[in-house]
This record gives structure tokens, sequence and C-alpha cells, in this order.
């Protein structure tokens, strides 16, 4: 009963492929229990015992904390699905086309019976390579829906030309150079690569090796999502970065979409990893640094209007003097 | 009084999490996530109907009849004999929450409580801005309280129209009740607070903060009290005279160095059930310093559902991987 079943998110926009993939997920032979929740008022009904219909209810929390806001439905039906007889090997759960994903990702940081039961696995987020480009013009949901995502899914690649496929992936890359992008024409890869990844655990961020590349400032409004990533070789003191850290959050988190991080402080043996959702986060000391190596402390942000917060700085101003 | 349930009492395990548990006169009724519902009684077996396709999310007591409502879309009546009528069936949709004060009844499904009235065949659907969190019957007033997010809507019957107003505070509310005396509303929150208005005058007050959220609520005492889970204690707000629990502090009995998870009032003896995440489940009183009675050890499993005979002479509690224990106080 402590085993916590892992919660798929799939978001997207109207079009991109969502039902395909939602169908072969319900009708293929996988042999595993799946849960699939469904937006009632979806781009077309799917019948199947398999999902549960819900209607998207995003309730601003009054516990002070100004953007935190989760999806009260799904509070409701995860704590009914874990009250069932059959033990569920994965929940899916599906967003309307606009939908912002950071209130499902933040449901699983404040409800606590939430998260002692299921845990957020991945965010994956399909889209449309021939519609991409106009979506990401028109609506800052499709930038949202990237700079959240753990996997990628470029769907639809056969409709479009190699040249404007690497364009659209390099201008994905732009926005969240962290995230995994699978290349398919109808949705079709082994659900294994969508399903039970665990990108959310903190034991899986201390995998995570970002580019250090510096991100392309050109031609960028106000209002774009870009990535900043830092690194320190110097260990960092834990009350200073405290103090900076959760003041960033509170008085910046609306911007910092999310941030992860494995850091080395001193007088800790074990690496330090966290991961956030806007002004939520969640850490702890996991696993030992190599014996003898390099200890390098790493962060990245992916948010708007990220130079203005001095992040580089502040960061340097935690370093052990 | 202490006992030692594993020597007289009877154990069940049913497939699925103990969701809710009713007591009628000396019979219990049990339900869980398998959609069975099972009846003890004293010195008879105890009897199991297989009512519900899935989880059976709520249950109310409706005189000898049971209200139900499940994930498979169904609100049904149940005698104690297992006699099962369907009163409404939601299809897909899931019914969250019913309610009866013996004279009307009601059930939720999304956003839309629908309640039925003894001159009515057909069912009154009352809409609100979200999906409903808990309804409650003000017995004798013809009230319906029904949480929502951002409050609480009282709907009042007056002729055969159901007028509303709305009790507003921020924030989601999900499980409602309304005082003994019917002057107070109360609601469980999302946000680790339980939060009253008085309906006189509208007047409104938190109970908070908790470390956890508030998954169980009963009335106890003659006071009487409002007992809270959610701490590592069993609070118990009094709501005595026209204020209430305003301006005055809980009595916080059974501390243990564990969150309660679930709570009920034993009959008679102004005494409170507290059971723990860890499965412990222990009887108080409801007095500072009083001392408490440990009615069955850890079990490491959290307990969900506690049910006590009219009398108080038999105990039911059930948990969450379905463990049911029956056994008589001694």
């Amino acid at each position: 009963m402590s085993t916590q079943v892992p919660v798929t998110v799939l978001t997207g926009f109207l079009g991109a492929g969502k039902t395909t993939l939602l169908n072969r997920i319900l009708t293929e032979q996988h042999g595993r229990r799946y849960a699939v929740i469904v937006n009632e008022f979806g781009e077309e009904g799917i019948d199947n015992d398999l999902v549960v219909d819900v209607d998207e209810e995003v309730f601003e929390m009054n516990n002070g904390c100004i953007c935190c806001t989760v999806r009260g439905d799904l509070i409701r039906i995860l704590s009914g699905l874990m009250k069932r007889a059959d033990k569920l090997d994965a929940i899916i759960v599906e967003t309307t086309g606009l939908a912002d994903p950071a209130p499902v990702a933040q449901t699983f940081f404040v409800d606590q019976e939430v998260a002692d039961r299921t845990k957020l696995d991945a965010i994956v987020t399909i889209v449309d390579a021939v519609h991409l480009e106009l979506q990401l013009d028109e609506h800052h949901e499709a930038e949202e829906q990237i700079a959240f995502a753990d996997v990628v899914l470029l769907n639809k690649t056969d409709l479009v030309d190699p040249s404007i496929l690497n364009r659209v992936e390099a201008r994905i890359k732009k926005i969240n150079p962290y995230t995994k992008i699978q290349r398919t024409t109808s949705c079709d890869l082994p659900l294994d690569e969508i399903l039970g990844l665990d990108a959310f655990s903190l034991d899986r961020i201390t995998e995570f090796e970002p580019d250090f590349l510096e991100s392309d400032h050109d031609h960028e409004h106000d209002d774009d999502i870009t990535s900043i990533s830092l690194a320190s070789e110097t260990a960092l003191d834990y009350d200073k970065f405290e103090e900076w850290f959760s003041t960033l959050l509170r008085t910046r988190g609306q911007n910092i979409l999310r941030s992860k991080g494995i850091l080395d402080f001193q007088g800790m043996n074990k690496r330090y990893v966290f991961q956030g959702v806007h002004m939520l986060m969640d850490g702890a000391p996991m696993g030992d640094w190599p014996e003898g190596g390099q200890r390098t402390s790493k962060i990245v942000f992916i948010g708007r209007d990220l130079e203005s917060m001095r992040l580089q700085e502040g960061f340097d101003a935690c370093k052990v003097a | 009084m202490p006992t030692d349930p594993k020597v007289n009492g009877v154990q069940q395990r049913t497939g699925a999490p103990v969701v809710n548990a009713s007591t009628i006169g000396e019979v219990i009724v049990v339900t869980s996530g398998d959609g069975s519902l099972r009846l003890f009684q004293p010195d008879r077996d105890p009897l199991v109907f297989n009512i519900h396709e899935s989880v059976i999310l709520s249950m109310a007591r409706e005189s000898r009849y049971l209200l139900t409502g499940g994930e498979d879309g169904r609100f049904l009546r149940v005698s104690l004999k297992g006699e099962v009528e369907e009163i409404a069936s939601f299809g897909s949709k899931w019914v969250d929450c019913v309610a009866s004060d013996g004279e009307h009844f009601a059930c939720s499904s999304g956003r839309v409580a629908y309640v039925w009235s003894p001159d009515r065949s057909q069912p009154v659907p009352l809409e609100h801005q979200s999906t409903v969190g808990g309804l409650a019957f003000n017995a004798g007033r013809n009230q319906l309280a029904v949480a929502h997010y951002g409050g609480v809507t009282i709907w009042t019957r007056r002729g055969i129209k159901w007028t509303k107003s709305v009790l507003t505070y921020k924030g989601f509310h999900a499980s409602v009740t309304f005082s003994p005396n019917g002057k107070f509303v109360v609601s469980t929150m999302q946000e680790n607070a339980v939060h009253g208005w008085r309906l006189s005058d509208n007047a409104d007050f938190s109970m908070s903060p908790y470390p956890a959220k508030i998954k169980s609520i009963a009335w106890a005492g003659n006071t009487p009290y409002l007992v809270t889970s959610g701490a590592s204690e069993a609070v118990c707000w009094p709501f005595k005279g026209k204020d209430g629990p305003m301006g005055k502090g809980p009595i916080c009995v059974a501390g243990r160095k564990q969150i309660v998870s679930c709570v009920q009032g034993f009959p008679d003896v102004n005494g409170v059930l507290a059971g723990f995440h860890d499965g412990t489940v222990v009887l108080s009183q409801i007095k500072p310093e009083s001392d408490a009675v440990v009615l069955r050890n850890a079990t490491g499993v959290e307990v969900t559902a506690i049910a006590v005979t009219e009398t108080g002479s038999h105990i039911l509690i059930g948990d969450a991987e379905g463990e049911i224990l029956w056994f008589k106080m001694q």
C-alpha cells in the first residue's frame, strides 16, 4: 500500500495527437493496468471502462502562496482511484489543449495524501510539427507546455520537410534545453518511452547533465521563456543558499516555471538534490558524492525574465568564502 | 474498560480499503473500495452484500436504510437485509456525496447536488460553481449545506423552491456538517483547517492550523464538541452557547506521536475514539489531562473508519488495507 502509483501528465494543443496516444494506451496489449483521466470537454469522447471523465478545476490555495494553484478535481479523483481493489500500474492525466501544466504539477507538492499514494512521473507534451511554430507565436500556453515537459513528442514529422523539422526542434530546445525530444509520425513509439520515466524523482535528477551552453539572447521578447544554468566548483553555504533561494522563489516564483539542482553544501557528504515548480520545491540530501571526485553544484532555471533576477550574482554569493 | 480485541473480536479482510462506517441501532454497516457493504451486529455472523461495481465513495443513514454513492455512477438505497434499490444512475460520472435528514435525501455528481423531497418523485438539481465536496442536511429545518470551492452554499426549501445563500471563504471546502442544534455549519478544507459559520448572522471563524488535512470529523458529548482528525491528538472544539468555539480554544486529548486519521464520538460518556495513521485506536474522555485507553495497538496501517453501536456495546475499526475488526467492549 505504501508504493506510489506513477502519474504521467499529457499536455499538448488540440489536434497534436493526444487522443491517438490515449487510444493506443487503452487498446494495446501491454498487460498493465492503467487508469486514464480525460477532460470531459476533450476533443473526442473516448468510451472505455478505464477512463474517468473530469472537469478540470483549478483551485487557488488559501495558504498565502500567491501563485499556488492546484487541480482540485485531481485530488478528488486520485484519492478515489487509490481506494479501488485493483492496484493500478500507472495513471495518465490528459489536460485540455490550452492548459497551464503548473497546477497539475503543484497538486503533487501541495496535497499530502496525493503525494503519499501517487507520484508525478513525468510531464509529456505532444506537439504538432506542422503547427507548432504558429502556436508558439500566438499562445503563451504552447511555450509553457514545452517549458514544463520532461519529454516532448514531436509528432506528425512526416508532414514537414526535414529543414523545418530541425528548425522546430531548435526552437523547442531553446525554450527547454533539458527536455527529451522524441520524433514520431502518429505517436508511434514504445509506451515505456513515455510511461514510468520517474523524471520527477529527486533520484533521477542526479543523472541530469545540462548543456552549459549560454542561451542565445538575440531577438527575444520580454515574455519569452528561456533557461539559465549555473555551476560552481566551490562548495556552497547552506544558510546563505536557503535564504537566497527561498526569497527568490517567494518573490520571483511566478516567473520561474521549473528549477532543478544538485548542490554541494559545505559540511555535507551527500549531494543535496531539489526540484521546484514555481514557488514550491522539494529537496533532500541524496547519495554520496563520488569519492575523491570533483564536486560540482549545478542548478537550472526555466522561466521568464530570468535575466532580471541576477541569478548568477545570487548564486555566487552563496559560495563559501 | 481495556480490552484485547484479538481475544473476542471478529476480523475480516475486504479486498480494498475500508471507506466508511455507519451505525443503525446495534448494527454497524461498513463499506469498502471493492463495492461491498458489510453488516455487523452482536451475536450474529457478519453479512456481505456486493452492491456497487467499484469504490463506494459515500454512505449516509436514512432511518433504517443506507444511501450509498459509487464510482460506478449509481446512487442506491440499501436495506439491512441487503435489498438494493437504484435511486439514480449517472453513467460514467461518480456519485461523490450522499445525505439524508430522514425526510429529504440528496446526492451529488460533479457540480450538481440532486435533492429528493417526500412530495415529489423527481429530484431538484441544485447547481454550483465547482464540484461538490460535501453535503449535509440541517434536520427539521429544510436546509441543505453544500461545500465547494470558495465556500458553502446553504439551500433552504420554501414551498417547492430551494433558495440559496452563499457563505464564502477562500479555498476548497470538502466535508460539511451542521452542529446538532442546527445553529452552526462547519466545513473541512483542503488547507489543513476547519472553517465555521454562525447561521444567525453569518459570522465566521477559522479553526486552524493543523499539521495535516482533516479527513474525519464527528460530534461528541453533550456540550457538544466537534472532534477533528489532522493533528497528533483529537482536537475537540466546544460548540456551547451562542458563540460556539469563537474566542475559545479546543480541548486536545488522546495525544500520541502520530497523526489522528479518524475520529468518532462514544455514546453517553462524553468520550471520543481516535484512530491513528499507524493503526492505533484509543478511547478518551473529552476533558483536559484525561488519560486515554488503548483499544488496539499499532498495526502500521492507517485507520480509515470507526463506528460504535448505539449502546456502546460494540466497536468496529476499518483500515486502509481493508482489515475490519469488530469487537465487544468490556
